[in-house]
């Protein structure tokens, strides 16, 4: 019955010759890499190769852009006109710095959907003091009638440099808005879906209260740049006439996609170059494991949801100013749909531990360039919403895809 | 001798990015026999077992199942072929029921017509059944998370018996069993091979093979080293197949005496219900071994030093200073180091690369400036030297994931991410837990070399045995109380397993069973 | 008077028509694009909206590319920039509301494309084509009806009217004209005819039916011989006959016990009950009248090359009453809805 198949002694010969697989203390560690075995897969494996490698790519959905690009413009020729590709770039600014946000709270393996709340809070805090003038017959129910708001404005706005004041407010009120969130889900160990969904909820309702549903107009005008402006424009074409029109002149650099763009760069330093970004990961992980390592958990909660409150702040100063007024309204509809699509579309893992800047910003493009095609397409728009929505779940289910070859992997 | 083959396994292979982790192995399984298999974390025994159960696919080879060629794509393919797993970790729903649980993959349906509805009555009683078969008298309806895990894995067999399974693979399944549950599961699986139902046990307590199987099989490096019958093996044997070299002990000598500085101090450290009046010290280059059965508060006792769980009276002192504050970061910075008993979900993270595990707990000694801006040379040669000095063997530390490391090796970069942090206190909580014979020697001769450089060492373990063959002192803990402490001279598994289980209870034979060593 | 006002948006209307067979001889040479952003499709008045000036443009042969911001004036503001992308001759958008409508009106006339607003005025008037209804007219001609029949009411009987009045939410602009209308027949009558009217009874309403149900409780139990009812919109209809049926002062017109009922906008219920004689009256807003001005001042100042044309386009509106209903019925949104079974789905 007794089968030997190896000698011990020849084994413990070839294992030397091996090493890295054996367990023996005192045998030699990595002197020699192992040689490399002789690729023996068939053709369908190494497709399968390729596409799992492509799938788990970081830059996956950047190529994914990028094709989707070059074959719609041949379809669509709007699509590669200069003026679309500025104006498609106008888009995605706003909603890059909410996703960044959303990201970075991914990460942490939570959610937060108080963004659009917070956006709308802020615009309409931060419309309310820097206003000019309000109009009595609209604002004088108001509760801040009389103390912050009166007819000739805000507390604000008639100082000059009022509005950098009130961007200052609005940013400070996304990171309170954001304290409250993590505390309320690191000290009582609530449900993250939970906290930011009833934060959500109050602060919608708070900014209409305040406002009693109205917008808040008359935003000064040096306020208005951030969300408009241009610092460079560029001009393609012959110049055959002294006179340009403005439709052929182009933003190029604008305050939007340098604020946007900066918020980038930080998160992405903050992310990869701090032992900020790197206990968010850990968090994001392993929660416990990471306590246990000495990882204050709490505060990187608190301090990851202020920061998403801060990046809400951030779009809300970013559309507030494009639209010219504080918008009690603003980020109510699905736009955080749009926000966690694109992350998930970036790499970002819903599970926790997995996301990138860099992915994000990727997946951000991708959303606007699909929007854009499925305009160009004059779909009905509710076919658009169809489309947006599947393209969402596809990109929710690459997640689980992604996460299931992962761990198949190792 | 005339029995017949169930399972043949000829020349398969399997290999994962390049690095071959089954190598053209060959098993045959009897109808009706016990095969244990044995090697270390590593040797490629949880490979074979999925290439059986369909987890993964063989790069080369075959199988042949009950007379025919066994290919599964799937996991469910395993199941509908005959073969059942009992899993380490168990695989059942929690909060489900019992019957709920066996009958997971297809619920019994009666009614008339379109109206269907599940016959809850037919599930109930064959679980009965079931359940008796394996000795278990819980109701069907019972909840699973109301079980002892001994009691799960029963729920596991039922389950496995209930798919008609021909061949059962148990994997680690006395992990954490209490010793009376082991003892149940043994005699259960002893009366399934009366029936003549073939099992495949693989297990790092040798005993409990050499008890148990009829063949036995040996792994190392992804290859069978060996398989015979059992009575060509003693544990010597096992071990040196095992790896690879002739074990003169299981135990390194211990290279450093303690001093009489005190480093750790607990005084009269007490929590309701938990533990009581605690008094403990451990001196400077001490290895103290703390022995108490599952809960008698030897966890929580060291989750209260390191500050993850309240106490409400008592005081602990770290070289002579009292400890402030009550968080894990607090405990970091008065250098205590906690090995947790648990691996997978306290001590690792098990999805990131293994150097990002290392420098976890020293992250803040590498952030510079007010923004904490990470030096990541410094962590890079950091996480090396730490690596280097453990001997961990891993391919690429900056890329590879913890998780597709060996148990021993991920017991090693929950050591080396404590030892970046420079501790002066280890507090180790059944370290050598899952691991095998091997590695289980490299963290001896690990806490061995601590104590000598002058650290102190609380050695928390629910094996006697190596308690003894490392520990300068024993300390026994039953039911919140330290209740007798051993010097090393003073050691006998008899008075120490007397103490822990207070004198008058009886001892438990298979408890008593330790092999003796060293 | 009322008469006099109908003729002329008649005659505004037949001078469209010319107008539009003149541009659309335009699109036939010049393939015009018009890009028509609306908000949602969700109130049957929109639905009408939408219908009348996407079918009107597409049967001239023009273009028409349509967005939806779904509510959303900041995707409204994108959509019109993708437009001026794009090259369109022309805008038309329905704003989300007045404020954004003035960034966006902006927004266009920068980039040099004519841009009309349909139906909700931006704040400032002063740039872009704005079509608006007049809701002070709108609602005077539908309280003039019943006010017409209270007199006849009152020289018969002698019994003094008891007017109420549902007002919206008063920081709407809407809300506060079509108030204004309905106090200047009051005032009017009364002076003209002392003793007709006692006092009015105003019921606040913040343009929710609920609100509008408790205090229209409140109000009719305090003062149960009111007779003579205007609710600043249709929508609250199904509220009053609520409230009165169990009182049985819900009644046709000619029978004993009828309350002169009438409202604004005429949507499809004000319609039904119109032609069920529940209801006496309704000021409506000339839906198609406002379709028609809007695309003709488009396309005239796409063919003259204008690119800011700026002017505010006042639709008069039109009371639909028992009496004209089977003559006017087409030109009534609600009523074309109705007709085409929109309450039964």
């Amino acid at each position: 019955m007794a089968r030997t198949r190896h000698d011990p002694v020849s084994t413990t010969i070839q294992r030397d010759e091996r090493p890295g697989a054996a367990e023996d203390p005192s045998g030699p560690l990595l002197k020699s890499i192992s040689p490399k075995r002789r690729d023996q897969r068939t053709p369908s494996q190494a497709v399968g190769a390729f596409f799992r490698r492509a799938l788990l790519s970081e830059n996956f959905i950047l190529y994914l852009t990028i094709i989707f690009f070059v074959v719609a413009s041949i379809f669509f020729t709007t699509l590669s006109a200069p003026r679309n590709i500025t104006n498609q770039l106008l888009n995605m600014w706003p909603l890059l710095a909410i996703a960044i946000g959303q990201t970075f709270v991914l990460i942490l393996g939570g959610i937060d959907l108080s963004q659009g709340a917070t956006m709308a809070i802020t615009s309409t805090i931060g419309g309310l003091v820097m206003s000019t003038a309000l109009d009595a017959s609209t604002y004088d129910k108001s509760p801040l009638w009389g103390t912050l708001i009166s007819e000739s404005g805000g507390i604000l706005g008639q100082d000059p440099n009022g509005w950098a004041v009130a961007v200052v407010v609005m940013l400070l009120l996304g990171l309170l808005i954001g304290w409250l969130n993590g505390t309320m889900i690191t000290r009582f160990n609530l449900a993250p879906f939970m906290v930011t969904l009833v934060s959500s909820t109050i602060f919608a309702a708070f900014a209409l209260w305040l406002t009693q549903s109205r917008n808040v107009a008359n935003l000064p005008e040096p306020f208005l740049l951030l969300g408009n402006g241009d610092i460079i424009s560029i001009f393609l074409g012959p110049k055959l006439n002294p006179d340009i029109a403005r439709r052929d002149v182009l933003p190029l650099i604008t305050y939007p996609a340098l604020i946007s763009l900066g918020l980038a760069v930080l998160a992405h330093f903050l992310l990869t170059r701090t032992s900020f970004g790197r206990q968010m990961y850990s968090v994001g992980t392993n929660r416990r494991a990471s306590t246990i390592s000495g990882v204050p958990s709490q505060r990187v909660i608190i301090m990851v949801y202020m920061f998403s409150g801060f990046c809400a702040a951030v779009a809300s100063i970013l559309y507030s100013a494009r639209l010219g007024i504080g918008q009690p309204s603003l980020g109510s509809g699905n736009i955080l749909l749009d926000v966690i699509g694109a992350a998930v579309i970036g790499g970002t893992s819903l599970f926790g531990g997995k996301g990138t800047v860099k992915g994000t910003l990727f997946g951000v493009a991708f959303f606007v360039l699909l929007l854009n095609i499925l305009n160009a397409m004059q779909l009905s728009p509710f076919i658009i919403d169809a489309v947006k929505g599947g393209i969402i779940l596809i990109a929710a289910l690459l997640d689980i895809t992604r996460t299931r070859i992962l761990n198949r992997g190792a | 001798m005339t029995r017949s083959t169930i399972l043949t396994i000829e020349h398969i292979s399997k290999a994962f990015f390049g690095v071959p982790a089954v190598r053209d192995v060959s098993i045959d399984v009897k109808e009706g026999e016990i095969l244990g298999l044995i090697g270390q974390n590593g040797a490629g025994k949880s490979t074979l077992m999925n290439l059986v159960g369909g987890v993964v696919h063989p790069d080369a080879g075959s199988m042949t199942f009950r007379g025919k060629p066994y290919a599964p794509r799937r996991p469910a393919d395993a199941n509908d072929a005959g073969i059942g797993f009992i899993h380490q970790e168990l695989n059942l729903f929690t909060n489900m029921t019992i019957a709920e649980n066996v009958f997971i993959s297809g619920f019994p349906r009666t009614g008339f017509g379109p109206f269907k509805f599940i016959d809850r009555a037919a599930m109930k009683a064959r679980t009965r059944e079931l359940l008796d078969q394996v000795g278990l008298d819980t109701p069907p309806d019972f909840q699973i998370e109301r079980m002892s895990p001994g009691e799960r894995q029963l729920v596991e067999i039922a389950k496995a018996l209930y798919m008609d399974a021909s061949l059962i693979i148990f994997d680690e399944p006395t992990t954490s069993l209490t010793a009376r549950e082991t003892e149940q599961l043994f005699n259960i699986m002893l009366r399934l091979r009366e029936q003549g139902k073939s099992m495949i046990y693989i297990s790092h307590i040798l005993n409990d093979v050499l008890r148990l199987a009829d063949s036995i099989a040996v792994m190392r490096d992804g290859q069978l080293v060996t398989q015979e019958a059992r009575d060509a093996f003693d544990t010597r044997r096992m071990i040196s197949l095992m790896v690879g070299r002739s074990i003169e002990q299981l135990y390194p000598t211990r290279t450093s005496a303690p001093t009489t500085t005190p480093l750790l101090e607990l005084k009269g450290i007490s929590a309701a219900g938990i533990v009581e009046k605690v008094n403990l010290t451990v001196h400077r280059g001490e290895l103290v071994g703390l022995f108490g059965l599952m809960g008698s508060g030897r966890t929580e006792l060291a989750r209260m030093i390191f500050g993850l769980d309240r106490t409400e009276q008592g005081e602990i002192r770290v070289a002579g200073e009292a400890l402030k504050g009550s968080s894990a970061r607090d405990s970091i910075r008065s250098k205590i180091a906690f090995v947790t008993e648990n691996r997978r979900e306290e001590g690792l993270l098990m999805n990131i690369a293994i150097a990002d595990n290392v420098t976890l707990v020293a992250l803040p000694e590498f952030a510079r400036t007010a923004l904490q801006i990470l030096d990541a040379g410094a962590m890079r040669e950091a996480a090396r030297e730490a690596s280097q000095a453990l001997q961990l063997k891993a391919a690429d530390i900056s890329v590879q994931p913890a998780k597709s490391l060996s148990g021993g090796n991920q017991q090693k970069v929950v050591i080396a991410k404590w030892l970046l942090s420079q501790p002066e206190v280890f507090i180790m909580d059944e370290p050598t837990r899952g691991i095998d014979v091997g590695a289980k020697y490299e963290i001896y001769a690990i806490m061995d070399r601590l104590a000598a450089a002058g650290s102190g060492v609380l050695f928390i373990s629910s094996e006697l045995e190596e308690l003894m063959g490392t520990c300068d002192r024993i300390l026994v803990m039953s039911q919140g109380e330290i209740v007798a402490q051993f010097a090393r001279e003073a050691f006998s598994d008899e008075a120490i397993l007397r103490a822990a289980f207070r004198e008058h209870a009886p001892l438990h034979p298979h408890s008593g069973e330790t092999e003796q060593s060293s | 008077m009322f008469k006099n006002l109908r003729k002329l948006s008649v005659g505004a209307g037949a001078a469209a028509l010319l107008t539009i067979s003149g541009a659309a001889g335009v699109a036939a040479q010049s393939d015009i694009t018009i890009c028509f952003g609306f908000q949602d499709l969700e109130t049957e008045f929109w639905v009408a909206g939408h219908r009348a000036i996407t079918e009107t443009l597409r049967g001239q042969g023009i273009e028409v590319l349509e967005y939806n911001a779904n509510e959303d004036p900041n995707r409204q503001l994108e959509q019109i920039r993708e437009c001026i992308a794009q090259g369109v001759d022309g805008i038309i958008i329905i704003p989300q509301d007045g404020d954004s409508a003035n960034t966006i009106v902006a927004e266009a006339q920068s980039n040099d494309v004519p841009i009309a607003v349909f139906n909700r005025p931006p704040n400032d008037r002063s740039a872009g084509l704005i079509a608006v209804a007049d809701n002070v007219s709108a609602t005077e001609q539908a309280v003039e009806f019943i006010a017409q029949k209270a007199l006849r009411q009152y020289e018969i009987t002698g019994e003094p009217i008891t007017p109420l009045i549902l007002v919206g939410a008063l920081q709407d602009t809407n809300a506060i004209g079509r108030r204004d209308g309905f106090f200047n027949v009051i005032n009017r009558y009364n002076e003209r005819y002392p003793g007709l009217f006692n006092a009015p009874i105003e019921v606040a309403t913040e343009w929710d039916a609920a609100t509008a149900l408790a205090n229209l409780e409140a109000a009719i139990t305090a003062n149960p011989n009111v007779d003579f009812i205007f609710t600043s919109s249709d929508f609250l209809f199904p509220t009053i006959r609520s409230v009165l049926e169990p009182r049985g002062m819900w009644q046709p017109a000619g029978t004993p016990g009828h309350v002169l009922l009438a409202g604004l906008d005429g949507d499809a219920t004000a319609c039904m009950l119109i032609d069920q004689g529940y209801v006496d009256a309704t000021g409506v807003q000339d839906l198609y009248l406002e379709a028609e001005m809007t695309m003709t001042s488009l396309l005239d100042a796409i063919e003259a090359g204008e690119t800011a044309p700026n002017e505010v386009l006042l639709d008069p509106g039109f009371a639909l009453t028992a009496g004209n209903i089977y003559f006017d019925r087409s030109d009534m949104w609600g009523c074309v809805l109705y007709d085409d079974g929109f309450l039964d789905q």
